[in-house]
């Protein structure tokens, strides 16, 4: 006895520590196991759904449609939580990582990949009605449908690429802007570019530019708009691996903005470091007379903030080999975990009906993936650019980074930097084919290596 | 008679002028944020969209103001803000002065290691420590709650305010305290009569950088609070930007702008705390 209080008189420390750590370790395993007997007893309380509505409409059609769910459905009350985008990835992966995660939560279908392949998500084939698995377009099923058929997520916007173009400026320059029939092939829109390039006090700089992109992001961009020139970036090997390749078809689209950067100069240098977004304040101006391969979604903000003397519309994206366009879907998905799988696909088979999933693309300025909501009368009207939209349904193809596990990881480390490099000139193509395979190649490698299969 | 040789009055006086032209670049530099995100905030939607910079608005607005006090949830997560940083400041403060006196005054090794421990734990960045933090959090049931919030805010800003007390404890002299004790002052005394009142600048600094600090903080509070109910005023802010870096602009720099208006008003109050304190602190770590 006497030994342990010299020892404790000699190493005081030691002994907090030890009381320190045991009181630790008691709590941990306490609480866990009121966790595990908390995780066993049926789930309470509203079921959890994370939106990432953010457009004042949007945020408003989403807590209507809920609080018309909690009306009807006293018993199975819905909780709208509405989310970021800058920040959703985080949540969710802290929330999966921790088993605490919305009943129901709205992502995209490029970046739920790495989701399903962890094992996250709950298959919602058994849940889906037969309405709407024959309302909503193939080509959008096909991005949240695994190989071994399970559907991992609900998909209810499409993400589509328009050109927004300034009327006054093509009247201006005498160009006739494209019916949805015969779009502008490549050449057409180059040669309209350099009609409306004009330099007006004579200093040999232009004052007003052809087009604009929004270049500083533009993995997405150019992943899908280069599937018009039959580029895929991503190729499956003999064995069925993955693996990267830039070669003619990926190159077009690259070569083709970089000459209207730096040859022609009929693209706005303004282009290199802006996001798509950032470009609306110069095509409200009257800086370009186009934005190239924007959201349908940005229709929203110019038709917000144009001035009254602003007459703008909308083309559709150029014809190359095809007029196909990636495709990239919103979607609603159910995790594993959720104890109330059943109750929360109820929720989303009512929040996307024809009728709200159309309220839902309609204040969301997106296309909406139900045949029937396409048809809704409201999308057949040319004047703020829907007609554009919708036929763009005719184009969509199953985009590159369709079960691309780590889409998310290549497109912020090696696509987005590497192609910023490209268009503001210190890189050449070559060079910027080769490390993009190269360092493609090795991010695909480490998640294929973990035996990560779509 | 004397009089100043006017070269060395020249040299002087451009030394002078150019010491304050720095500083009036460097406020620039400081300001100019600031005040373009309140000339935003009053900016017409149009008008923010324009492309046409211009600092002072071509029609005043208070709609975006409107907009964002009509959002319930906006007010609500300023009071939770507020609550958050009040509580956190003051409890940081309290552990943080006795702990960093007695680190300070009585050398063990002990202390040493604590430091060095103290000092470690500084370079873990927050999303490496969140899972592990979090299931611990779950299992004293305090995910999802303020106070589990206010718990992870203090102990992440203990460590700094530890070493910034620590640096002006070193400065006062032990001889105050042993005079203190010669006239019959307990320890409790020598620390709250003689030590205290001295250390009133440092500790304006404590709470000012603890309330800023958790004012400011963004990703435990995402991950932690899963209430929209709870949600701090940086994760509602957040709301306001959408897909592919849009953002609805006008709101944003007008909550953005209600944000900053609590720290501006700490600050005003203890500036003077603040200003001779970081000095003190400066001079001897």
């Amino acid at each position: 006895m006497n030994r342990w209080l010299a020892y404790i008189r000699l190493y005081p420390g030691l002994l907090l520590a030890a009381i320190l750590g045991i009181l630790v370790i008691g709590i941990y395993v306490v609480g866990e196991r009121a966790i595990r007997l908390e995780a066993k007893a049926p789930k309470t309380g509203p079921i959890k759904f994370l939106s990432l509505a953010w457009q004042q409409e949007a945020v408003t059609a989403v807590q209507e449609m809920t609080d018309e769910w909690n009306q009807m459905h006293p018993d199975k009350p819905v909780e709208f939580m509405q989310g970021s985008w800058n920040a959703v990835h985080d949540y969710l992966i802290t929330g999966f990582e921790t088993g605490d995660i919305p009943d129901i939560f709205h992502y995209e279908s490029a970046t739920i990949v790495d989701f399903a392949l962890r094992n996250y998500l709950a298959d919602l084939s058994p849940y889906i009605p037969e309405d709407m698995a024959n309302d909503i377009l193939d080509v959008n099923w096909a991005s949240v449908r695994r190989s071994n058929g399970e559907i991992v997520g609900i998909p209810f916007l499409a993400a589509t690429s328009i050109v927004l173009y300034n009327q006054t400026l093509f009247e201006e320059a005498g160009v006739e802007a494209p019916s949805l029939e015969n779009p502008w092939s490549w050449e057409d829109f180059l040669s309209a570019c350099e009609q409306l390039t004009i330099d007006r006090n004579g200093d040999k700089n232009p004052d007003q530019w052809g087009a604009a992109m929004g270049l500083r992001n533009s993995a997405n961009l150019i992943m899908s708009n280069s599937t018009a020139f039959g580029g895929s970036f991503f190729y499956h090997d003999e064995a069925g691996n993955l693996e990267t390749r830039v070669s003619q078809p990926e190159r077009e689209l690259l070569s083709k903005i970089s000459d209207m950067l730096y040859v022609q100069k009929t693209m706005s240098p303004s282009s290199i470091g802006k996001s798509v977004t950032e470009m609306i304040p110069g095509f409200l101006a009257g800086n370009y007379a186009m934005v190239v391969g924007i959201g349908a979604w940005a229709r929203q903000q110019v038709h917000e903030n144009a001035g009254p003397n602003f007459r703008w519309s909308t083309m559709p994206m150029m014809k190359a080999k095809t007029q196909a366009l990636g495709i990239n879907t919103q979607t609603l998905s159910i995790p594993k975990t959720s104890q109330r799988q059943a109750e929360a696909m109820e929720f989303i088979q009512f929040f996307l009906n024809a009728e709200n999933m159309t309220r839902l693309a309609q204040s969301d300025w997106m296309m909406p993936t139900r045949r029937s909501s396409l048809n809704a009368p409201i999308f057949q009207d040319s004047t703020l650019g829907w007609d554009v939209v919708i036929k763009s349904a005719d184009y969509l193809s199953e985009g590159p980074w369709i079960g691309l596990p780590g889409y998310i990881e290549w497109k912020s480390r090696v696509a987005n930097p590497v192609f910023q490099e490209y268009f503001a000139g210190r890189i050449t193509l070559d060079e910027t084919a080769e490390r993009i395979e190269r360092e493609s190649n090795s991010v695909l490698a480490r998640y294929q290596v973990r035996g990560l299969k779509w | 008679m004397t009089s100043i040789p006017s070269g060395k009055f020249l040299k002087k006086w451009l030394l002078t002028s150019g010491m304050h032209l720095i500083i009036l670049a460097y406020l620039v530099y400081l300001l100019f944020p600031l005040l373009w995100m309140i000339s935003t905030s009053f900016k017409t939607t149009p008008e923010i969209y324009s492309g046409i910079p211009s600092f002072i608005p071509r029609i005043f607005t208070g709609e975006h103001y409107l907009t964002v006090l009509q959002e319930d949830r906006l007010l609500k997560s300023i009071l939770n803000s507020l609550y958050v940083g009040c509580i956190t400041s003051v409890i940081v403060v309290l552990i943080s002065l006795p702990a960093a006196y007695a680190l300070t005054r009585y050398k063990t090794s002990i202390n040493k290691a604590v430091m060095g421990w103290i000092l470690t734990s500084q370079i873990f960045p927050a999303i490496l420590i969140m899972i592990p933090l979090y299931l611990i959090l779950r299992s004293l049931h305090l995910t999802d709650s303020l106070a589990g919030l206010v718990l992870v805010y203090v102990v992440w800003d203990i460590p700094f305010v530890l070493w910034m007390l620590q640096g002006y404890i070193k400065e006062i002299p032990v001889e105050l305290e042993e005079a203190a004790a010669i006239d019959g002052a307990n320890q409790g005394q020598i620390i709250y009569k003689i030590i205290m009142p001295l250390l009133l600048p440092a500790i304006g600094a404590s709470v000012m950088f603890a309330f800023i600090t958790s004012w400011n903080e963004f990703f435990f509070a995402l991950v932690l609070l899963k209430s929209p109910d709870l949600s701090t005023l940086p994760v509602e802010l957040a709301r306001f930007t959408g897909i592919e870096g849009a953002a609805r602009t006008g709101p944003l720099a007008a909550a953005s702008f209600m944000a900053t208006i609590p720290s501006i008003i700490l600050f005003a109050v203890l500036r003077k705390w603040f200003t001779k304190g970081t000095l003190q602190g400066a001079v001897k770590g």
